[in-house]
Protein backbone atom coordinates (compact mmCIF):
# COMPACT_ATOMS: atom_id res chain seq x y z
CA UNK A 1 0.00 0.00 0.00
CA UNK A 2 1.24 3.43 -0.83
CA UNK A 3 0.27 6.32 1.40
CA UNK A 4 -1.03 9.45 -0.24
CA UNK A 5 1.84 11.88 -0.63
CA UNK A 6 1.35 15.40 0.56
CA UNK A 7 1.80 17.71 -2.42
CA UNK A 8 4.90 19.85 -2.34
CA UNK A 9 4.90 23.26 -3.81
CA UNK A 10 8.66 23.62 -4.08
CA UNK A 11 9.16 20.91 -6.71
CA UNK A 12 11.58 22.17 -9.33
CA UNK A 13 11.23 22.17 -13.07
CA UNK A 14 13.96 19.54 -13.43
CA UNK A 15 12.17 17.12 -11.14
CA UNK A 16 8.88 17.74 -12.86
CA UNK A 17 10.26 17.09 -16.32
CA UNK A 18 12.07 13.97 -15.06
CA UNK A 19 8.68 12.27 -15.14
CA UNK A 20 8.62 12.82 -18.88
CA UNK A 21 11.26 11.36 -21.15
CA UNK A 22 14.56 13.04 -20.41
CA UNK A 23 16.84 10.06 -21.18
CA UNK A 24 17.58 8.03 -24.28
CA UNK A 25 19.16 4.71 -25.21
CA UNK A 26 21.27 5.17 -28.35
CA UNK A 27 22.62 2.32 -30.50
CA UNK A 28 25.79 3.06 -32.49
CA UNK A 29 26.98 1.66 -35.79
CA UNK A 30 29.78 -0.88 -35.89
CA UNK A 31 31.36 -2.73 -38.83
CA UNK A 32 30.71 -6.19 -37.39
CA UNK A 33 27.06 -6.70 -36.55
CA UNK A 34 24.85 -8.01 -39.35
CA UNK A 35 21.92 -5.90 -40.49
CA UNK A 36 19.59 -8.91 -40.22
CA UNK A 37 20.74 -9.53 -36.65
CA UNK A 38 20.26 -5.90 -35.57
CA UNK A 39 16.70 -5.93 -36.94
CA UNK A 40 16.10 -9.21 -35.14
CA UNK A 41 17.34 -7.74 -31.84
CA UNK A 42 15.14 -4.64 -32.16
CA UNK A 43 12.10 -6.81 -32.94
CA UNK A 44 12.76 -9.40 -30.26
CA UNK A 45 13.88 -7.21 -27.38
CA UNK A 46 11.79 -4.06 -27.88
CA UNK A 47 8.90 -5.81 -29.63
CA UNK A 48 9.06 -3.29 -32.48
CA UNK A 49 7.24 -4.21 -35.72
CA UNK A 50 9.42 -5.23 -38.65
CA UNK A 51 9.08 -1.79 -40.28
CA UNK A 52 10.14 0.13 -37.18
CA UNK A 53 13.02 -2.25 -36.45
CA UNK A 54 14.23 -1.98 -40.05
CA UNK A 55 13.99 1.83 -40.03
CA UNK A 56 16.01 2.01 -36.80
CA UNK A 57 18.62 -0.42 -38.15
CA UNK A 58 19.01 1.67 -41.31
CA UNK A 59 19.38 4.83 -39.22
CA UNK A 60 22.16 3.16 -37.22
CA UNK A 61 23.81 1.97 -40.43
CA UNK A 62 23.50 5.18 -42.45
CA UNK A 63 23.58 7.93 -39.82
CA UNK A 64 25.89 6.19 -37.39
CA UNK A 65 23.42 5.90 -34.55
CA UNK A 66 19.73 5.81 -33.64
CA UNK A 67 17.66 6.52 -30.56
CA UNK A 68 15.94 3.21 -29.82
CA UNK A 69 14.14 4.17 -26.61
CA UNK A 70 13.26 7.15 -24.42
CA UNK A 71 12.21 7.26 -20.80
CA UNK A 72 13.47 7.11 -17.24
CA UNK A 73 17.21 6.80 -16.78
CA UNK A 74 17.09 3.43 -14.98
CA UNK A 75 15.00 1.95 -17.78
CA UNK A 76 17.40 3.29 -20.41
CA UNK A 77 20.32 1.70 -18.54
CA UNK A 78 18.51 -1.64 -18.55
CA UNK A 79 18.01 -1.30 -22.30
CA UNK A 80 21.70 -0.44 -22.82
CA UNK A 81 22.71 -3.43 -20.73
CA UNK A 82 20.44 -5.68 -22.82
CA UNK A 83 21.92 -4.29 -26.04
CA UNK A 84 25.42 -5.06 -24.71
CA UNK A 85 24.24 -8.62 -24.04
CA UNK A 86 23.33 -8.85 -27.71
CA UNK A 87 26.72 -7.47 -28.74
CA UNK A 88 25.40 -4.09 -29.86
CA UNK A 89 27.07 -0.91 -28.64
CA UNK A 90 24.53 1.21 -26.79
CA UNK A 91 24.91 4.34 -24.69
CA UNK A 92 22.64 6.31 -22.37
CA UNK A 93 22.23 10.09 -22.57
CA UNK A 94 19.93 12.93 -21.70
CA UNK A 95 17.63 14.00 -24.48
CA UNK A 96 19.75 16.64 -26.26
CA UNK A 97 18.43 20.14 -25.67
CA UNK B 1 11.24 -27.42 -25.19
CA UNK B 2 8.73 -24.66 -25.54
CA UNK B 3 7.80 -22.33 -28.35
CA UNK B 4 9.09 -22.50 -31.89
CA UNK B 5 12.24 -24.48 -32.58
CA UNK B 6 14.79 -24.15 -35.34
CA UNK B 7 16.85 -26.83 -37.01
CA UNK B 8 20.52 -26.07 -37.53
CA UNK B 9 22.56 -28.35 -39.77
CA UNK B 10 26.33 -27.99 -39.74
CA UNK B 11 29.06 -30.29 -40.94
CA UNK B 12 31.24 -32.17 -38.50
CA UNK B 13 34.23 -30.06 -39.56
CA UNK B 14 32.30 -26.86 -38.89
CA UNK B 15 31.23 -28.18 -35.51
CA UNK B 16 34.84 -28.92 -34.63
CA UNK B 17 36.04 -25.45 -35.62
CA UNK B 18 33.14 -23.83 -33.82
CA UNK B 19 33.81 -25.82 -30.68
CA UNK B 20 37.45 -24.75 -30.69
CA UNK B 21 36.56 -21.08 -31.24
CA UNK B 22 33.91 -21.06 -28.52
CA UNK B 23 36.23 -22.89 -26.11
CA UNK B 24 38.87 -20.19 -26.73
CA UNK B 25 36.18 -17.59 -26.13
CA UNK B 26 35.30 -19.18 -22.77
CA UNK B 27 38.99 -19.14 -21.83
CA UNK B 28 39.20 -15.45 -22.72
CA UNK B 29 36.17 -14.64 -20.54
CA UNK B 30 37.55 -16.69 -17.63
CA UNK B 31 40.70 -14.59 -17.44
CA UNK B 32 40.23 -11.41 -19.48
CA UNK B 33 43.54 -9.57 -19.98
CA UNK B 34 43.23 -5.98 -18.79
CA UNK B 35 43.13 -3.52 -21.65
CA UNK B 36 42.25 -6.20 -24.20
CA UNK B 37 40.36 -4.43 -27.02
CA UNK B 38 38.20 -7.50 -27.70
CA UNK B 39 36.98 -7.64 -24.09
CA UNK B 40 36.52 -3.86 -24.19
CA UNK B 41 34.23 -4.26 -27.21
CA UNK B 42 32.16 -6.88 -25.36
CA UNK B 43 31.70 -4.54 -22.42
CA UNK B 44 31.41 -1.11 -24.02
CA UNK B 45 30.93 2.09 -22.09
CA UNK B 46 27.37 3.31 -21.69
CA UNK B 47 28.47 6.88 -20.87
CA UNK B 48 31.30 7.93 -23.22
CA UNK B 49 31.14 11.55 -22.01
CA UNK B 50 30.70 10.95 -18.28
CA UNK B 51 33.53 8.98 -16.63
CA UNK B 52 31.78 8.79 -13.24
CA UNK B 53 28.52 7.46 -14.66
CA UNK B 54 30.48 5.12 -16.94
CA UNK B 55 32.38 3.67 -13.97
CA UNK B 56 29.19 3.27 -11.95
CA UNK B 57 27.38 1.52 -14.83
CA UNK B 58 30.34 -0.76 -15.45
CA UNK B 59 30.68 -1.67 -11.78
CA UNK B 60 27.10 -2.93 -11.62
CA UNK B 61 26.87 -4.59 -15.05
CA UNK B 62 30.23 -5.86 -16.31
CA UNK B 63 30.68 -8.95 -14.17
CA UNK B 64 27.14 -10.20 -14.85
CA UNK B 65 27.50 -9.42 -18.55
CA UNK B 66 30.59 -11.60 -18.83
CA UNK B 67 28.96 -14.33 -16.73
CA UNK B 68 25.93 -14.45 -19.05
CA UNK B 69 28.28 -14.63 -22.04
CA UNK B 70 30.03 -17.59 -20.43
CA UNK B 71 26.66 -19.27 -19.81
CA UNK B 72 25.64 -18.70 -23.45
CA UNK B 73 28.93 -20.11 -24.72
CA UNK B 74 28.57 -23.10 -22.39
CA UNK B 75 25.12 -23.79 -23.86
CA UNK B 76 26.59 -23.76 -27.38
CA UNK B 77 29.35 -26.17 -26.34
CA UNK B 78 26.79 -28.47 -24.70
CA UNK B 79 24.62 -28.46 -27.85
CA UNK B 80 27.65 -29.25 -30.01
CA UNK B 81 28.69 -32.07 -27.72
CA UNK B 82 25.16 -33.50 -27.78
CA UNK B 83 24.94 -33.32 -31.58
CA UNK B 84 27.76 -35.78 -32.17
CA UNK B 85 31.36 -36.62 -31.57
CA UNK B 86 33.51 -33.77 -32.82
CA UNK B 87 36.56 -34.58 -30.76
CA UNK B 88 38.63 -36.50 -33.27
CA UNK B 89 37.91 -35.88 -36.91
CA UNK B 90 41.51 -36.00 -38.12
CA UNK B 91 41.26 -39.72 -38.82
CA UNK B 92 37.77 -39.66 -40.28
CA UNK B 93 37.20 -40.30 -43.98
CA UNK B 94 36.14 -37.15 -45.84
CA UNK B 95 32.51 -38.16 -46.25
CA UNK B 96 32.13 -38.46 -42.48
CA UNK B 97 33.98 -35.20 -41.84
CA UNK B 98 31.54 -33.33 -44.07
CA UNK B 99 28.49 -35.26 -42.85
CA UNK B 100 25.93 -32.90 -41.37
CA UNK B 101 25.00 -32.84 -37.71
CA UNK B 102 21.44 -31.72 -36.94
CA UNK B 103 20.82 -29.52 -33.92
CA UNK B 104 17.33 -28.61 -32.76
CA UNK B 105 17.30 -25.36 -30.81
CA UNK B 106 14.42 -23.86 -28.86
CA UNK B 107 14.01 -20.08 -28.80
CA UNK B 108 16.13 -19.58 -25.69
CA UNK B 109 18.91 -21.79 -26.97
CA UNK B 110 18.86 -20.18 -30.42
CA UNK B 111 19.24 -16.79 -28.70
CA UNK B 112 22.29 -18.08 -26.80
CA UNK B 113 23.76 -19.29 -30.10
CA UNK B 114 23.15 -15.95 -31.84
CA UNK B 115 24.68 -13.97 -28.97
CA UNK B 116 27.70 -16.28 -28.89
CA UNK B 117 28.31 -16.24 -32.66
CA UNK B 118 28.02 -12.45 -32.52
CA UNK B 119 30.43 -12.18 -29.58
CA UNK B 120 33.02 -14.47 -31.20
CA UNK B 121 32.80 -12.35 -34.36
CA UNK B 122 33.34 -9.21 -32.27
CA UNK B 123 36.46 -10.77 -30.73
CA UNK B 124 37.77 -11.85 -34.15
CA UNK B 125 37.08 -8.38 -35.56
CA UNK B 126 39.09 -6.82 -32.74
CA UNK B 127 41.97 -9.26 -33.37
CA UNK B 128 41.85 -8.58 -37.13
CA UNK B 129 41.59 -4.82 -36.66
CA UNK B 130 38.35 -4.58 -38.62
CA UNK B 131 37.37 -0.93 -38.52
CA UNK B 132 35.10 -0.73 -41.54
CA UNK B 133 32.75 -3.07 -43.38
CA UNK B 134 35.19 -3.16 -46.32
CA UNK B 135 38.16 -4.42 -44.29
CA UNK B 136 39.15 -7.85 -45.57
CA UNK B 137 42.26 -9.74 -46.59
CA UNK B 138 41.91 -12.73 -48.91
CA UNK B 139 45.35 -14.01 -47.91
CA UNK B 140 44.48 -14.20 -44.21
CA UNK B 141 42.38 -17.32 -43.48
CA UNK B 142 41.02 -15.72 -40.31
CA UNK B 143 38.85 -13.48 -42.46
CA UNK B 144 37.37 -16.65 -43.93
CA UNK B 145 36.50 -17.84 -40.42
CA UNK B 146 34.98 -14.44 -39.65
CA UNK B 147 32.85 -14.50 -42.81
CA UNK B 148 31.81 -18.10 -42.17
CA UNK B 149 30.58 -17.20 -38.66
CA UNK B 150 28.61 -14.32 -40.18
CA UNK B 151 27.07 -16.66 -42.76
CA UNK B 152 26.00 -19.12 -40.07
CA UNK B 153 24.67 -16.35 -37.84
CA UNK B 154 22.64 -14.83 -40.68
CA UNK B 155 21.13 -18.26 -41.45
CA UNK B 156 20.20 -18.73 -37.81
CA UNK B 157 18.59 -15.28 -37.63
CA UNK B 158 16.49 -16.06 -40.72
CA UNK B 159 15.49 -19.46 -39.33
CA UNK B 160 14.42 -17.98 -35.99
CA UNK B 161 12.49 -15.14 -37.65
CA UNK B 162 10.73 -17.66 -39.93
CA UNK B 163 9.90 -19.94 -36.98
CA UNK B 164 8.41 -17.03 -35.01
CA UNK B 165 6.27 -15.80 -37.90
CA UNK B 166 4.97 -19.27 -38.80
Amino acid sequence: MTPVAIPREDIGLDEATAIGAPWQTVVWNDPVNLMSYVVHVFRTYFGYPQEVATRLMLAVHEQGHAVVAEGAREQMELHAQAMHDYGLWATVRRVPA
Amino acid sequence: MSGPTVLLSITRIEALHLRDLVAQFVDLLADPPSGDPAVARLTPTAYPDDPDAAREFRSVTERELLRRRTDDAGAVLADLAAAGDVTDIADLPTEEAVAELDLTLDAERAAAWMRTLTAVRLVLAARLGIASEDDTDDTDPRFGVYDWLGYRLDGLVQAVDDAVSR
